[in-house]
């Protein structure tokens, strides 16, 4: 028995690298062994996609793509298909816990700057997915055909129309294929849903995946162990990935299924936070809900956009911007620098006084998710780690996370009021994080890093 | 750092956990290999159909739709009845030995009621649905020996009025007599069975 | 610290505040209860003898119906099928949505998902809140969708309402609530509760997998828990060797 399969073994290996990348990427991968709790979010992540993906296919098999149909073929999934109820919350409750695990996955790669070199690209491919992600869901979001699925891509498309000079308008019709979200519309972005971005998701996936084992994981104390090796050439502060890291994934596999487990069986609408009350009408394009709300997982950004008055153009970027441009010409030696600063203040500066607020609405929600990618710059400290970085830039993040999980609560409440103003307070504080960054990682006291890793 | 003790140990975890591993993978595939039998609209489509045949004349046909696929009603008369007989020689399974249908319709007439046959209008050739050929003699078309009965356009294959196929066509067994039964005397109802003794 | 603490909270709640205060018309509670195959079949009654006439609840099958509340196939056909023809079917309005729209001025709308849509309470509050009006077209209109197109079809159970309205600081007149004018068929009590089966049977209907979905997911959760204790032992047997 043994020997069939060394044999077959021998067979598929003389003619497919199979030992090499299994020992490549699992048993000869050494990764720190200080892991911690956080390093859980990037396998389940994975998990996640591999759940979207095969639910994805079984809705498809029963969905229609016709505005006529798409409605009605959900809700015969929910009663007609024999436990279509479950693919479908399996699907919805999935893209919930996608956005959960990579938001939180994101965190633990600032708190322990995963993004620095030599994981630049690292991160750059992780924000491609990110972008991929957030594509992904919201043509999905079009797909069941509610009031609110439906007036959602129209005001997020209607975005487009805020590029100037004409731009706008041709782009959004040629997003739509026609004047309003209709059939067109809907086809397309299922081609997109259930193809197209699927598997560019899956090779950035792959890719991330190569590109971390080119230049190893980092840890909580964002230490190279590779810069540490035993007499063996082996890192004394790695274990192989198989079997230590995998038999410990899979315990953080099952903790997360329980909750995701409850969640599909308990609480399928999560309040109204997974699935919208207003998404259980059909599309009427006759009425609008009386609060267009995205998902949850797009609040924040949605929250910047709509921050974005008149009057936080004036009162609120137009000082940021000369700020922003004094500390520059004032922090940076070269003469060539402080007149590039200058010149990109100047011509922001007139560029608020001639685009009017809704485009900026737009800039600052691209700049919301965008920002993300200038990590790996804007983070000067001497340090990687969170556990080594000084008062400053913990305050900074705490700060900045609070305001993430506000903007979003208030993404979801109407525009009125002082949620408007607690919304531009929140904006402006959203990108002092990242435009600050230079100088608060540079001038914060770090603590010395050990040699070697701490459990 | 390795001794039995801990490699037994390992190996019974390992064990208990891939089995519940995969009891869980079974479980979780169960609910995905389900949704793709029939739902319950294809039920709801491939319910029993009621068919009235008060009004249908003889030696004239009705079809009627059941599980998406055509079910003819023909009214035969005595004469069309008698022809059968006559083709026992040139049908390829005179019996209805090889071919579909209910026991009560295993029978000379392939009916229940001699006058009345109850056929799916689907050829056991290969899924087309064969023209109604009606009427004997040169008028349908089929020469001046043709006793009535159906032909299939695709593939040439020929039936006679009991829906046995001819012999040298294409088709391998005579047409699929559907289950059915008699409510009353002019109510069928297709796709349930008669029960014994009735009718 | 301490204040600061508490402005920071009152910054933080502030919004949740303004939410709860900006809903309108507040709901009245409602007990559903879906373990109640009874209130159900109730439920299921008055829906198909009164709602169905205008409004389809056009996603669900009569069979499907049936079997999940205990009504046999053939008690379905002789007193529920009035719009179909076989259990099978779609539940579907009795009336022509089109001829429904020249009536009443508008569609009535498909009530298979009114539950997840607007929520039980609404339901509840909804069907009790009808009152006369004679400036409306049909006569009568509602507290908690003013200008309803829809008439009191339960009138004749619940009787007449007539609103008490009260000014409020600002002098605007809100409805706090009702005095019955003209007697119904039925007590309050017992309306209360024809209207509490109602709203519990429309909670079914706009998902019958929830008399389902609960039963299994306690099996998963429980199997997983398990699981999760086999892997981590074995997680713990591995992980002996690293220091």
């Amino acid at each position: 028995m043994q020997k069939v399969f060394d044999a077959m073994l021998g067979w598929v290996d003389a003619r497919f690298p199979l030992i090499k990348t299994w020992e490549e990427h699992l048993s000869k991968y050494y990764a720190p062994k200080n892991f911690n709790f956080w390093y859980y979010f990037g396998s389940l992540a994975l998990l996640v996609l591999v759940i979207q993906i095969v639910s994805g296919i079984f809705l498809t098999m029963h969905y229609k793509p016709d505005t006529q149909l798409a409605f009605a073929s959900v809700e015969y999934i929910m009663r007609d298909v024999p436990w279509g109820w479950l693919m479908r919350y399996l699907h919805s409750t999935g893209a919930s816990f996608f956005f959960i695990t990579v938001y939180l996955h994101m965190l633990r790669g600032i708190m322990y700057g995963s993004y620095r070199g030599p994981r630049e690209l690292l991160w750059l491919i992780g924000m491609a997915i990110f972008i991929a992600l957030m594509a992904e869901a919201f043509m999905g979001y079009l797909l069941p055909w509610g009031n609110m699925s439906y007036w959602g891509a129209q005001v997020i498309i209607s975005l487009f129309s805020a590029i100037p000079f004409g731009i706008g308008d041709i782009l959004s019709e040629w997003i739509r294929g026609d004047f309003v979200v209709s059939d067109a519309t809907l086809n397309r972005f299922f081609a997109f849903h259930v193809i197209a971005v699927p598997l560019a998701l899956c090779g950035l996936v792959f890719v991330h995946i190569v590109a971390l084992h080119k230049v190893g994981s980092n840890n909580p104390d964002g230490i190279e162990i590779k810069k540490n090796k035993g007499p063996d050439g082996l890192p004394v502060d790695g274990i192989p990935f198989h079997p230590y890291y995998t038999v410990k994934d899979i315990v953080g596999v099952a903790g997360f299924l329980i909750i995701f487990a409850a969640v599909i069986f308990f609480a399928p609408e999560l309040g109204g936070w997974f699935l919208e009350h207003d998404n259980f009408t059909p599309a009427n394009i006759l009425q609008t809900p009386p609060e267009i709300v995205p998902l949850w997982y797009f609040t924040p950004y949605y929250s910047l956009l709509r921050a974005t008055t008149e009057e936080m153009v004036t009162k609120g970027l137009l000082p940021l911007t000369i700020v922003m441009t004094i500390l520059t010409v004032i922090s940076v030696r070269n003469v060539l620098a402080k007149m590039a600063a200058v010149g990109i203040g100047s011509v922001v500066v007139v560029c608020l006084f001639i685009f009017e607020a809704k485009l900026w609405g737009v800039i600052l929600m691209g700049l919301g998710v965008g920002l993300f990618a200038f990590l790996p710059w804007l983070d000067m400290s001497p340090v990687k780690s969170i556990r080594y970085k000084g008062w400053m830039f913990k305050t900074a993040l705490i700060i900045f996370c609070i305001d993430f999980l506000v903007l979003g609560w208030l993404g979801t409440q109407p525009a009125s009021g002082p949620n408007v103003i607690l919304a531009q307070i929140g904006t402006i504080l959203y990108l002092l994080f990242f435009f600050l960054m230079p100088w608060y990682t540079t001038f914060d006291k770090t603590k010395p890093v050990p040699e070697r890793v701490t459990q | 750092m390795s001794n039995d003790g801990v490699n037994r140990t390992r190996r019974q975890l390992i064990g208990v956990t891939a089995g519940l591993g995969a009891i869980g993978t079974g479980f979780a595939a169960v609910p995905f290999v389900l949704s793709m039998t029939p739902s319950a609209r294809a039920r709801a489509a491939g319910a029993p159909v009621e068919v009235d045949i008060s009004k249908l004349a003889e030696g004239q046909m009705l079809t009627v739709e059941w599980r998406g696929k055509p079910v003819w009603i023909v009214s035969r008369t005595p004469e069309m009845i008698d022809s059968l007989k006559n083709l026992d020689a040139i049908v390829a399974d005179p019996d209805s030995a090889k071919s579909i249908q209910p026991d009560y319709a295993k029978n000379a007439s392939r009916a229940i009621k001699d006058k009345y046959l109850v056929l799916v209008g689907i050829c056991t050739h290969l899924g087309c649905s064969p023209l109604a050929k009606l009427q004997a003699g040169a008028a349908s078309g089929m020469g001046d020996d043709w006793l009535g009965g159906f032909f299939c356009p695709c593939h040439g294959s020929k039936f006679d009025l009991a829906g046995r196929v001819y012999k040298n066509v294409p088709a391998p067994t005579n047409l699929d007599v559907p289950p059915y039964s008699y409510v009353s005397d002019t109510r069928l109802m297709i796709g349930v069975d008669q029960k014994e003794g009735a009718a | 610290m301490k204040k600061k603490l508490i402005t920071i909270f009152a910054i933080l709640l502030f919004p949740l505040t303004v939410a709860a205060g900006g809903g309108g018309v507040a709901l009245d509670p409602v007990n559903i209860n879906l373990n109640d195959k009874e209130s159900l079949q109730k439920g299921a009654r008055t829906f198909v003898n009164y709602c169905l006439s205008c409004h389809s609840a056009g996603y669900m099958r009569y069979n499907r119906m049936g079997q999940d509340l205990g009504i046999s196939e053939e008690l379905v056909a002789e007193n529920l099928l009035f719009a179909a023809e076989k259990t099978g079917d779609l539940m579907k309005a009795v009336m022509p949505a089109a001829d429904a729209k020249k009536w009443f001025g508008t569609a009535p709308p498909d009530l298979t998902l009114t539950a997840r849509s607007r929520g039980p309470k609404w339901i509840y509050t909804y069907m009790r809140s009808f009152y006369r009006d004679e400036s409306a077209p049909s006569g009568w209109n509602n507290k908690v969708f003013a200008h309803v197109a829809m008439p009191h079809v339960l009138y004749e159970w619940q009787g007449e309402q007539r609103p008490i309205i009260e000014k409020d600081s600002h002098g605007v007149e809100h409805i706090t609530g009702f005095e019955i004018a003209k007697a119904g068929t039925m007590t309050e009590k017992e309306y209360n509760e024809a209207m509490r089966d109602l709203t519990n049977f429309m909670v079914y209907l706009a998902e019958p997998a929830k008399l389902v979905r609960y039963k299994i997911g306690l099996y998963v959760i429980l199997f997983l828990i398990i699981f999760m204790v086999a892997a981590y032992m074995l997680k713990k047997e591995y992980w002996k060797d690293v220091h």
